[in-house]
């Protein structure tokens, strides 16, 4: 263990420095100065993180890098960084595709009037992230856990003037409390059993402690990132973050914050693992989440409300990787994810912009002939998205759906290759409908007189113009990322992942996963499976939106249930807010004005009443007062005698 | 002093108290109301006196010289009182001053 290695701390300590800076000089800066400032703060946490990959490579297998911040005297509670493999895989993509998305940012809010505000809160979210990922133990990884909620919460309300945006930052901290409550409770365990938060320190022993307590654990630790990550039960705050702006739907809720319940689910897998119901758990909910958001997703008209349930069905895969212990594979499609799923937010970014604000796919079409660029960026991340070979999402969804069948879970491998057929067709239905076809007849015109209404800088792109640079380039770079970063990890071939992160899986690693099917068997089965779903959902896609689609008639009745995402969100307004809300109604109007306002009135009521007695013997008559006085001191002599 | 007659001082001293306590609860006027408050400072230094010649002590005579300083204290501060309350309410009677009743 090297300790000591302070460039660790420059990773979230740089974004920190630039969001006070943006914060502070947020109206005395240019814009310029404001997004170079936060870009380069990120551009070197980076280079930072590069540096500290490098120095780590050199260490031996099982050593890692760290370093102490703060300690409070207490053996097994402090704030420390830690660099191993998971850590550092986490923080390359958070400030690497975060370095992009400022980029992009800095001409994507460039109308904003907001523009400091905006890059302080963006930093700032680079700063929680990477302590969260780089943290040694749950106490810091609690802390950058609480700070991305409140990043988040802040973004996702950037616009705060719309009263859409500040509900949906108000629900999303919400259930993000309800995860966070999770976690403390099952810190609360951990240290009651172990003596001790350290990842170092807790996760060799796991397997020690007592199985029904693990259990609890466990389950406390997937509340935590399930809410987090927006899966069943907890997704309903994701798609209403589509409020906030797209570089942030891009950067927090597609690419990096909504995958710190992956983070969790691989960094605590001794945990997990040692608890009977762990594992399962985990696999369930991966499932569940994986198969729902593909299900809802195709039910969705508005642009990112399809990428928000894709980017919930994507990390169910992550977390169904966890569950059955492929979690090199579920951290390898992570990084594509984030890859492609930024590629596409950043490229609905431009498309919203280009129909001036207009979200509604339906309203949408004919983008291909007028913007080129956006067309073929958005197609390939589509490609990848659905996991056509050879781009990036087909090795490291294919490594998941591979590993459910070679540990011998066919039902949930079934469910994984429906998904993967409902993501093909839902992503080939949103590409078709804004790509293919007519042009709307105006386009965007019934927004054209909305831009202070919807907030959004919508003048800033004319039809026609082009992409502005600084938004073409980051979206480049990561469409070629999502198309390369398979070479990774080609089965028989190289498996960077797998080395590199099974230097800390491999540390703890027990058992091993009895392999219940031959390796190559799986992976033809697999292949062959879910390249004909993807291509047969693909072909039916097109036949239904492509350029031959029937003009828009009324929404079918299903459909209106999937877009209201099987009325779960309707279900928790009934069962959870409104009784919360009539009680609070209840506690407010009855039990406050009579039941305390009572009491303090009633004990008002009887001191004047008793007042009005005892102010009788205070007559003003002083000789009565001498006779009082004499009386008593007649009593306390008689009572002395007498005793 | 051993032996000494004590009685008669202690009979004396509880005459003069009972005579100052019936003034002051009895009689309406202040300035007489002053006055009998002193007769039971004066039994009260009395008694003081008796004791310390019965067991041959200072601290009764150092009482009884307080007693003398803080009744001449309490004598001008009374009638300073009293004579305020003429000037402003011109009452010969203490019940007609009430002012502070609740």
């Amino acid at each position: 263990m090297e300790n000591g290695y302070w460039v660790l701390a420059l990773i979230p300590g740089l974004p920190l420095v630039g969001a006070a800076a943006n914060a502070a000089f947020r109206r005395r800066w240019g814009k310029p100065a404001l997004a170079g400032t936060a870009s380069a703060m990120v551009a070197m946490a980076f280079v930072a993180t590069l540096a500290s990959l490098v120095r780590y490579l050199g260490l031996e297998s099982h050593d890692a890098l760290s370093l102490t911040l703060w300690s409070w005297g207490v053996p097994g509670v402090g704030l420390g960084l830690l660099g191993d493999a998971v850590s550092l895989w986490f923080a390359l993509v958070v400030t690497g595709v975060g370095l992009l998305i400022h980029i992009y940012a800095a001409a994507y809010m460039s109308d904003d009037p907001d523009y400091g505000r905006f890059f302080a809160e963006l930093n700032y979210f680079i700063f929680a992230m990477s302590l969260l990922v780089l943290a040694d133990g749950f106490l810091g990884m609690l802390v950058g856990w609480a700070n991305v909620g409140l990043a988040s919460y802040l973004l996702i309300g950037f616009w705060n003037e719309r009263p859409a945006a500040a509900a949906a930052s108000r629900k999303a901290f919400w259930v993000n409390t309800v995860g966070e409550v999770g976690l403390i409770l099952a810190m609360a365990i951990l240290w009651n059993q172990f003596g001790s938060l350290r990842f170092a320190d807790v996760l060799p022993q796991a397997g020690l402690a007592q199985p029904e307590i693990l259990n609890w654990v466990a389950l406390l630790l997937l509340v935590g990132a399930v809410a987090k990550s927006a899966q069943l039960p907890l997704h309903v705050w994701l798609p209403d973050a589509m409020q906030g702006p797209t570089p942030v739907s891009a950067l927090i809720h597609a690419a990096t914050m909504v995958t710190a319940g992956v983070y969790l689910a691989v960094r605590a897998f001794p945990i997990f693992e040692a608890a009977p119901w762990g594992l399962t758990a985990v696999a369930a909910v991966g499932a569940a989440s994986a198969l729902f958001g593909a299900i809802v997703a195709v039910g969705q008209n508005d642009i990112k409300r399809v990428l928000a349930f894709s980017t919930m069905s994507q990390v169910g895969y992550m977390i169904l990787g966890a569950g059955v212990g492929a979690y090199s594979a579920a951290l390898f499609h992570f990084m594509t994810h984030a890859f492609f799923k930024a590629a596409l937010f950043l490229g609905a970014g431009i498309v919203i912009h280009h129909f001036h604000g207009e979200q509604d796919i339906r309203r949408m079409g004919g983008l291909g002939k007028q913007l080129p660029f956006a067309y073929w960026t958005f197609l390939l991340g589509t490609l990848a998205l659905i996991g056509l070979p050879p781009l990036s999402g087909f090795f490291s969804k294919d490594e998941i759906v591979v590993e459910l069948l070679v540990t011998g879970h066919t039902g949930l491998w079934a469910v994984a290759v429906a998904a993967a057929a409902l993501t093909a067709f839902y992503m080939t239905r949103l590409f078709c409908l804004v790509f293919t076809g007519d042009a709307p007849a105006k386009p965007g015109a019934k927004h054209r007189g909305q831009k202070g209404t919807t907030g959004h800088a919508a003048g800033g792109h004319d039809s026609g113009h082009g992409v502005p640079a600084l938004e073409s380039v980051p979206v480049l770079i990561l469409t070629v990322l999502s198309v390369g970063a398979g070479v990774l990890w080609i089965p028989g071939i190289t498996a960077v992942p797998e080395h590199f992160l099974g230097r800390v899986i491999e540390q703890y690693a027990g058992a091993g996963h009895a392999a219940a099917m031959d390796t190559g068997l799986a992976k033809t089965v697999t292949v062959a499976a879910l390249m004909g779903v993807a291509l047969l959902a693909m072909a039916l896609a097109v036949r239904l939106y492509g350029p031959a689609r029937q003009g828009a008639g009324p929404q079918p009745r299903w459909q209106s249930v999937l877009t209201n995402g099987l009325y779960l969100d309707d279900l928790y307004r009934a069962v959870i807010v409104r009784p919360l809300l009539a009680s609070a109604a209840y506690v407010g109007g009855v039990i406050d004005p009579h039941v305390v306002d009572g009491a303090v009135n009633g004990v008002a009521r009887l001191a004047g009443t008793l007042a009005v007695g005892v102010r009788r013997l205070q007559a003003g008559y002083v000789r009565r007062y001498a006779l009082i006085l004499m009386g008593g001191t007649a009593l306390i002599v008689l009572y002395f005698v007498m005793l | 002093m051993p032996g000494m007659a004590v009685q008669g001082y202690l009979v004396l001293s509880v005459v003069l108290f009972v005579i100052g306590l019936a003034g002051v609860l009895v009689r309406r006027s202040p300035l007489v109301m002053l006055m009998s408050i002193e007769l039971m400072w004066g039994a009260a230094g009395l008694l003081f006196l008796t004791f310390a010649r019965l067991w041959a002590g200072m601290e009764g005579h150092i009482f009884s010289f307080l007693i003398i300083v803080v009744g001449a204290a309490e004598a001008a501060i009374g009638l300073a009182l009293i004579v305020l309350i003429f000037r402003t309410r011109d009452a010969a009677d203490v019940d007609d001053v009430r002012a502070l009743r609740g």
